[in-house]
């Protein structure tokens, strides 16, 4: 045993900069593309400062996780990250924060779950880690235990996803008009929609609906070239600003996202509209302020309109409900969490030669239970001694592995083998 | 007297199915909506082997008595319910519909059964046993249960409408459907109701014609009536008045279905009733 415990133990560490770490000058310049992580994850493997590395980079954090031995490393991994950026040391190192075993794990299973993020229980930031694990893949900069790791977090966000409805409100205006919209007619794809104005709040709902699947978009801009630019970017069609009391009798969906000061859409237009329309239902999302469609149109038969103040009073519910929902996603967090360090702490050696030992007991007892009574003593010591003498030499190489890292696979591979997680 | 085990035992499957769909509404379990289903399946299989039951013992059709009748209404409404599910696969409507279905089948099995009065005695002498009478009772009874859905679709079309209006997003909001769905429902629980009435009146006129030689009776006069404001109701929906106007027209058309199932049904008319 001497062997085992003269080495020193693997750590998980968790360094990063986020939102609410500090400076967002720093984080910035500090902040990490897809390249960048490559790079990162092949300099951290250079200076042999970690024998596993993941790099979670979103807009609002760079998270660097790995297994490490000895002490100092964030320190030392702070020193390269700052000299490689470009960073006054003193302000990197004020500006990050950085955990430790447990508590990396469960800022992890936070972070897939959405509980760390601006917009609470967004669903993002699961794919960003998934693709955080395959660079890592992709670099060679994961084993057993950071693979297990993100696995589970991806696994733990999934689940908070499913089992709670952390994610189920949307918190975008636009994302809640659709929801809106959808309650009335069913299928959103299906119907007309007809964005009033081509600037950014216009090009991001027309992308969104298109997104959605909408097939039938139209576009109408005081300048005919961008409602065509735009058109032709999304698979939409472009109308003409003045024909546009010809084109509201075939709308469904309108969004209104002009600048103009006064309204476009006043209410005899809207009512000639329904009368065409024989009363079929129209709905106006007016994402402009001031409003682009008059907001007495909500009075007429089967008309609904919705300005920016409703949409963002929703929002604002739809974070409360959200966050109802936190204690809920905790508790879901803390059934993974433990899961994983039960697998993590199986890992220790001892652990694995007490499972394997208990094992190898089972099997001999299963066959001994099919001789007779008298020659079971004598064929049990037999067997033990072909047990020991087998396992003598894995075992001992087991325990006296000096790297860490090579040693958590080992154990992890026996643990495999042996089928002893069961 | 009949025995109704099988009756009470569609009873435990309709709550069950209830219970169920409640429980989807609040916490969707993929298996769950599936098992509603067969639930709902396995309760209709039941009531109609009561329904076999009653007229075996009461040796003509089962809605000779009052029990019989209402039992029937509930078993059809189980049936409209499947065919509204395999229509429309809102299966989120199951636990607004359901309670329906559960308390007809429970007035069915609590209401008298004996009360055969002289009117349908003598109804019955005069060919209760004809296949066309019993068609045209099943279809009656088969169009007041599509009003009654109609109804009730209609008050949830209503509640989603004044949601979607306050821009009340919660757990109602959610869990209904969309008004198109819920209207959409709406227009085929009417459709088939008005089609089973139609049908259901020309073979009364029919049998009417041959038994009693007069077709003059309140219940047919408000069978007409209903007949009208469904007929005027779906005319409407086609002609910009689709939505909550249907709706409320709707409710106030299944005023009519009571009102002649039970006033009319019970004071009014005399060789028609069955209690």
């Amino acid at each position: 045993m001497s062997a085992a415990t003269a080495t020193t133990e693997a750590r998980l560490l968790l360094l990063g900069w986020n939102f609410r770490s500090g400076a967002g000058s720093v984080r910035d310049r500090i902040a990490f593309s897809g390249d960048d992580v490559r790079e990162a994850l092949e300099r951290i493997r250079g200076r042999g400062l970690m024998s596993e590395g993941v790099i979670v980079a979103t807009c609002h954090r760079s998270e660097i996780y790995g297994v490490a031995e000895g002490s100092g490393t964030d320190r030392e991994l702070t020193r390269m990250i700052s000299e490689w950026r470009g960073v006054d040391f003193d302000e990197a190192a004020q500006s990050s924060f950085s955990l430790e075993g447990p508590e990396a794990v469960r800022h992890l299973f936070r972070v897939a779950a959405g509980l760390d993020s601006m917009a609470l229980g967004e669903s993002e930031v699961l794919g960003q880690i998934r693709s955080a694990l395959r660079l890592a893949r992709e670099t060679g900069t994961t084993r057993a235990v950071l693979h297990r790791l993100f696995e589970s977090a991806v696994a733990a966000g999934k689940r908070a996803r499913t089992e709670t409805e952390i994610a189920r409100h949307p918190l975008s205006v636009a994302s809640i008009g659709f929801e809106l919209a959808t309650k009335v007619f069913g299928e959103i794809a299906e119907q007309t929609v007809l964005v009033l104005g081509a600037g950014e709040t216009g090009t991001l709902f027309a992308q969104q609906a298109a997104e959605a699947g909408v097939r039938d978009i139209r576009i109408a801009n005081r300048s005919p070239e961008r409602a065509a630019a735009l058109a032709a970017k999304i698979g939409g069609v472009p109308v003409a600003w003045g024909a546009l009391p010809g084109a509201l009798p075939e709308a469904d969906l309108v969004v209104g996202a002009t600048g103009s000061p006064t309204a476009v859409v006043g209410r005899d237009a809207v009512e000639r509209a329904m009368r065409q329309r024989r009363g079929k239902p129209m709905f106006f999302l007016d994402l402009a302020v001031p409003r682009n469609v008059d907001p007495s149109v909500s009075e007429i038969y089967n008309v609904y309109a919705y300005g920016m103040d409703e949409l963002e009073g929703v929002a604002e519910e739809n974070r409360r409900r959200r966050q109802r929902e936190v204690p809920r996603v905790e508790a879901i967090l803390e059934e993974e969490h433990s899961r994983f360090l039960t697998w993590y702490g199986n890992l220790a050696v001892v652990p694995t030669l007490n499972d394997l030992q208990r094992r190898l007991a089972e099997l001999r007892d299963a066959e001994l239970a099919r001789l007779p009574e008298g020659e079971r003593e004598r064929f049990r010591e037999f067997a033990d001694a072909i047990a020991a003498k087998l396992l003598h030499q894995p075992l001992r190489r087991l325990k006296s592995e000096p790297d860490a890292s090579r040693r958590l696979d080992r154990v992890e591979a026996v643990r495999h083998l042996f089928d002893l997680d069961q | 007297m009949a025995s109704h085990a099988l009756g009470w035992l569609a009873l435990l499957c309709y709550l069950g199915a209830e219970l169920l769909a409640i429980a989807t509404l609040i916490a969707p379990r993929p298996a769950w909506p599936r098992l509603t289903t067969l639930a709902i399946a396995a309760g209709l299989v039941l009531q109609f082997a009561n329904l076999m039951n009653r007229a075996h013992v009461l040796g003509s059709v089962p809605y000779r008595t009052l029990g019989g009748s209402v039992s029937l209404f509930a078993w059809m409404l189980g049936i409209a319910y499947l065919v509204l599910l395999v229509r429309h696969r809102a299966r989120a409507m199951g636990a607004f519909l359901i309670p329906i279905i559960v308390v007809a089948t429970l007035a069915g099995l609590l209401l008298p059964e004996s009360a055969a009065t002289a009117s349908t005695a003598s109804v019955a002498a005069q060919g209760t046993h004809g296949s066309v009478f019993a068609l045209h009772v099943t279809l009656a009874i088969l169009a007041y249960a599509a009003f009654t859905f109609s109804f009730v679709l209609s008050i949830l079309y209503l509640i989603q409408d004044r949601q979607i209006r306050r821009h009340r997003t919660g757990l109602l909001f959610a869990r209904l459907p969309a008004l198109e769905v819920i209207g959409r429902m709406n227009r085929s629980s009417v459709t088939i109701g008005l089609a089973a009435l139609v049908v259901s009146l020309v073979l009364g006129a029919f049998w009417a014609e041959v038994v009693w030689s007069s077709l003059a009776d309140p219940k047919v006069e408000w069978a007409v009536i209903t007949l009208v404001v469904y007929g005027f109701l779906l005319w409407m929906d086609r002609r910009g008045w689709e939505g909550p106007r249907v709706a409320v027209l709707s409710i106030l058309g299944f005023g009519v279905v009571l009102f002649s199932y039970t006033i009319v049904n019970l004071y009014f008319s005399r060789a028609h009733s069955f209690r």
